[in-house]
Order: structure tokens, then C-alpha cells, then sequence
């Protein structure tokens, strides 16, 4: 029994070591990915993804390496973990994303960074039909994107959605805790990441401004927040108190007595100014990354 | 006792009646007002064109206007009180049209519109787009109840309806089309309603 500790402890240290060995993804930039697209013809249609368009696929392709900024998760859809986690792919390593894709499209199936993506049959029937999302409705590698990530990084939060019904993307299917949204990035992007917070309880950070500014000094900056204060959609009082919503704060400052903040959501970058208090009652989680300031 | 007993009934009668929702009935509340909601539409449209923006009413007063300004590069939100320097001076900075503006808040306080945007929606791969215009009337203005709001979507072109009056996606494919998770009914050809929990 006495042996098996250091064992352990040395276990746990290679598997630190490992991790933090994988965080160097490959970079590229967005010429090479344009470059690689220009050089691909795609079937309309593939056996593996029935309802997805070929050319809608590439166009969106395209469209999301020419302006990572306007990924939308759409309207109503539980995709915004997934959305704001793109950002990393379409800003630091666009060629590996539109490569993955391609695979993905052509072979049903692919690797991400040792990560084997193996879709199942439902979301492989469901990529190219989501529809009444706003202009997710024509962006079949976006949906392809999302439904694939949602069914391959599962947490408590989809326990009782274990399989992709029609409309499971409006659903708890979808849902993409704290946890789940750091393993992603650690994983996925293999980025050395620093998180606070949690999926009910706010963090105790004492001067937030002084936090986020290091933060979003350091790396790409994830908030995890309360979306019902923050993206206001009927005029109750009485709202819930738990985090829904991902976005990227790409800036913050202090003008006087509130904070000007900028953030990725929704397709966009949006510019507003919110009391300490505000931002400090709709802040559940903030994630940075470590790796990416060099990479900028 | 008796006296008591109908005391109690007619209390309970009281709060059940203040936490009912009262309904209004939308196609008359629409032809009733349909000159200043269809002069909101048209103005708000033509706004739209030279730059993207919405407006929002977050108090029940209609005292509180939040705005969406976008811009190339960035959305900015701002909130004011109506009628405030500060915010005549926000919309010139950012080139946008006063007049309109003002104009366009005016007449949704007179209608109890609590939001206005512009929305797109996709049939068979092309883009179009209708004024979203959110009412929020007096009537649902109850205590302890969910607010409910009244939708009414402005389409560009006349749209199909099956035979309950429900917005199809179109002719050929008769599938109910929602707009952010709503089923949509007929007013006229291009104007539909619907009941929300949900302002936008």
C-alpha cells in the first residue's frame, strides 16, 4: 500500500508533464488556411454527413477564417461554450481547424490533437439541418462543428441528455459547464489554462478589475456569466443566479466609477460600461490562457 | 362568521384576479394603433439601412432607453434616461440619425413598445429580413406574473399561412417557421404576432 503513493505521485507528475508538453499547438496563419481552401473540391454531399451542402461547408470554411469574429453560435441554441471556445482555433491555428473539418467531412471522423472525434450517427444526420438560427440556418461547418463538440465533451450537465434529439441544441444536450469548458481548451487546444470560479458559486476575487486586466494581459480571457443581466430578455426582477452564457473579454477599462468592458459574443465584439458591482454579480468563472500571449 | 368566511373569499378573489393574466386581444390592439406601429416600422427600417441599431425600454415606465449601436468594428451599448443631451451627442458621434431616432422613441413610449430590431432569417439559402417589435401593454402588468410581451414581425414580402393562421416557411414547404423559438400567426399577410416571455 506504502508503495503505491509515490507511484501515484508520480503518475499525477507525468500526467501534469504530459499535459503541459501538449500545450505547444501547431500555429498557422490565415493566408496558409485560405491558401489550403482554395485548393479543395468537395463533393456536395458526403455519405458520412447527409444533410450537410458541400459548398455551404467550404463557404463557411471560408467565411470563419476570413473573420474569426463572426462565428455566431445561433439564436436560442445552447453552442456558446462551443462558439467562444472557436475563438482560440480561428485566431492561433485556423489551417489545423480547416484541416480537421476537411477530414471530418471527407472521412466521418478525425484527430485533434491525439483526440479522436468519432460523431454518432444522430448528430452526423442532424449537421445541415439545424434551422430558425439566424445565419447558423446556412453554416453547415459551424453546425457540424458544434453538434460534434457537444457529443464528444459530455459532463454532469448532460447526464439526462445523453443522445442528440431534433432540437437537443436548445437543450441541457448542449450545456457546457466550467469544467467542461476548461477541459476543452486544456485538451482540445492543449493550452495551460488559469481558472477561477465555479457552475453556482461566484469566485472571491477581491479586486476584479486589477484580476482581469492581468488576465487579459496574460491570454485570451474567458467569462463565464450570468446572460440574464447581461443580454436582458424580458424585464423581471427576480431572475436566476447561475451562469449560462460564455464570452471572450478582450479588454477592460476604468473610467471613473464603472468599467468599460469589450467582449466577444453572439458573432461580435461589443463595447458597454458597467458598474464593478454589475460585472462582479454576473462573473461565475474566468479562464485565461497561459500559452498564447507569445502568440499573438 | 358567515361575514368573515366572504371576507376571506372576496380577498382571495382579489389576488387571484391581480396575479391572472389578462389577455389583450393583439389584432385589435394592432388596428387600433396601426398608423404609429406601421410609421414605427417604416422609420425604423429606413434608420436600419444607413446604420444597424435597436432600442430597447428597460423600465416599465418607459423612462429608460438602452441602445445597440453597431458599428464596423464594434456594438456599443449604451443606456439613458429619454430625452438626455448625452444621448443626442452618442448618436451624432457615431453618425447616426437623430431625428429618427428621437422620432422613432417618441412613438414607441405612445404604444408601449419595449423593443425594436431587425432580424434575419434564411429560405432556401437566401438571406432576408423583418422588423422584430416587441409591445409590452399596461394589461400584463400584474404582480407576482411572468411578464408577457406581444411580438409583431414585419416581413419585407407576403408570407404563407396554414389554415390556423401559422406562419409557414413557405409555399412549397408548409413546416411551421419559428422566429426565436415562437410560432407566429397572421395579422395580415406581412405582419404576425406572437405571445413571449421574452422581449427579443
Amino acid at each position: 500500500m506504502k508503495s503505491t503513493f509515490p507511484l501515484l505521485l508520480l503518475t499525477f507528475f507525468l500526467s501534469n508533464l504530459s499535459l503541459a508538453s501538449t500545450g505547444e499547438p501547431g500555429r498557422s496563419t490565415q493566408q496558409e488556411a485560405l491558401a489550403y481552401l482554395r485548393t479543395i473540391r468537395l463533393p456536395d454531399s458526403s455519405i458520412y454527413w447527409p444533410n450537410t451542402r458541400g459548398h455551404l461547408f467550404l463557404e463557411n470554411l471560408r467565411v470563419n477564417v476570413q473573420d474569426p469574429l463572426g462565428m455566431y453560435q445561433g439564436s436560442n441554441t445552447n453552442f456558446c461554450g462551443y462558439a467562444a471556445l472557436s475563438y482560440l482555433p480561428l485566431n492561433y491555428d485556423p489551417l489545423r481547424y480547416v484541416k480537421f473539418m476537411l477530414t471530418l467531412y471527407e472521412e466521418g471522423q478525425a484527430t485533434w490533437n491525439k483526440i479522436k472525434f468519432t460523431p454518432s450517427p444522430e448528430v452526423m444526420l442532424a449537421a445541415g439541418t439545424l434551422r430558425f438560427k439566424g445565419v447558423l440556418d446556412i453554416r453547415h461547418a459551424d453546425q457540424m462543428w458544434f453538434l460534434v463538440l457537444a457529443d464528444h465533451f459530455r459532463s454532469y450537465l448532460n447526464f439526462f441528455h445523453r443522445k442528440f434529439h431534433t432540437g437537443s441544441e436548445d437543450t441541457f444536450w448542449a450545456a457546457c459547464n466550467l469544467g467542461k469548458f476548461n477541459r476543452m481548451i486544456r485538451q482540445l487546444m492543449g493550452y495551460k489554462i488559469k481558472a477561477v470560479g465555479s457552475d453556482l458559486i461566484r469566485p472571491g476575487i477581491k479586486d476584479l478589475y486589477a484580476y482581469l486586466q492581468n488576465a487579459i494581459q496574460t491570454g485570451t480571457t474567458f467569462l463565464y456569466v450570468n446572460n440574464t443581466y447581461l443580454h436582458v430578455k424580458n424585464h423581471d426582477k427576480s431572475r436566476f443566479s447561475f451562469p449560462t452564457h460564455y464570452i471572450v473579454l478582450t479588454d477592460i477599462q476604468q473610467i471613473g466609477d464603472i468599467f468599460q468592458i469589450i467582449y466577444w459574443d453572439y458573432g461580435g465584439r461589443t463595447l458597454r460600461q458597467v458598474t464593478p458591482e454589475f460585472l462582479k454579480k454576473i462573473i461565475f468563472g474566468v479562464t485565461y490562457c497561459q500559452k498564447d500571449t507569445h502568440e499573438e | 362568521m358567515r361575514n368573515k368566511h366572504t371576507h376571506i373569499l372576496l380577498l382571495l378573489f382579489i389576488v387571484m384576479y391581480a396575479c391572472s393574466c389578462k389577455t389583450l386581444n393583439i389584432t385589435r390592439y394592432y388596428h387600433h394603433h396601426q398608423s404609429v406601429l406601421d410609421s414605427i416600422e417604416q422609420v425604423y427600417t429606413h434608420a436600419y439601412k444607413q446604420k444597424p441599431f435597436s432600442i430597447e425600454f428597460t423600465d416599465r415606465r418607459f423612462d429608460r432607453v438602452s441602445m445597440e449601436l453597431a458599428t464596423d468594428s464594434l456594438t456599443y451599448i449604451y443606456e439613458f434616461w429619454v430625452g438626455e443631451d448625452r444621448m443626442q451627442d452618442t448618436l451624432r458621434k457615431y453618425g447616426f440619425d437623430n431625428f429618427a431616432v428621437n422620432n422613432l422613441i417618441t412613438n414607441m413610449r405612445s404604444v408601449n413598445c419595449t423593443w425594436i430590431n431587425n432580424l434575419d432569417y434564411y429560405t432556401d439559402e437566401r438571406k432576408h429580413t423583418l422588423t422584430y417589435v416587441t409591445l409590452w401593454p399596461r394589461a400584463f402588468n400584474f404582480p407576482f406574473v411572468k411578464k408577457k410581451y406581444y411580438i409583431l414581425t414585419y416581413f419585407q414580402q407576403p408570407q404563407y399561412f396554414d389554415s390556423e393562421g401559422q406562419l409557414l416557411v413557405g409555399r412549397k414547404m408548409r413546416r411551421v417557421r419559428k422566429i426565436n423559438a415562437e410560432v407566429f400567426r397572421r395579422i395580415n399577410d406581412k405582419v404576425c404576432y406572437t405571445l413571449s416571455d421574452r422581449f427579443r
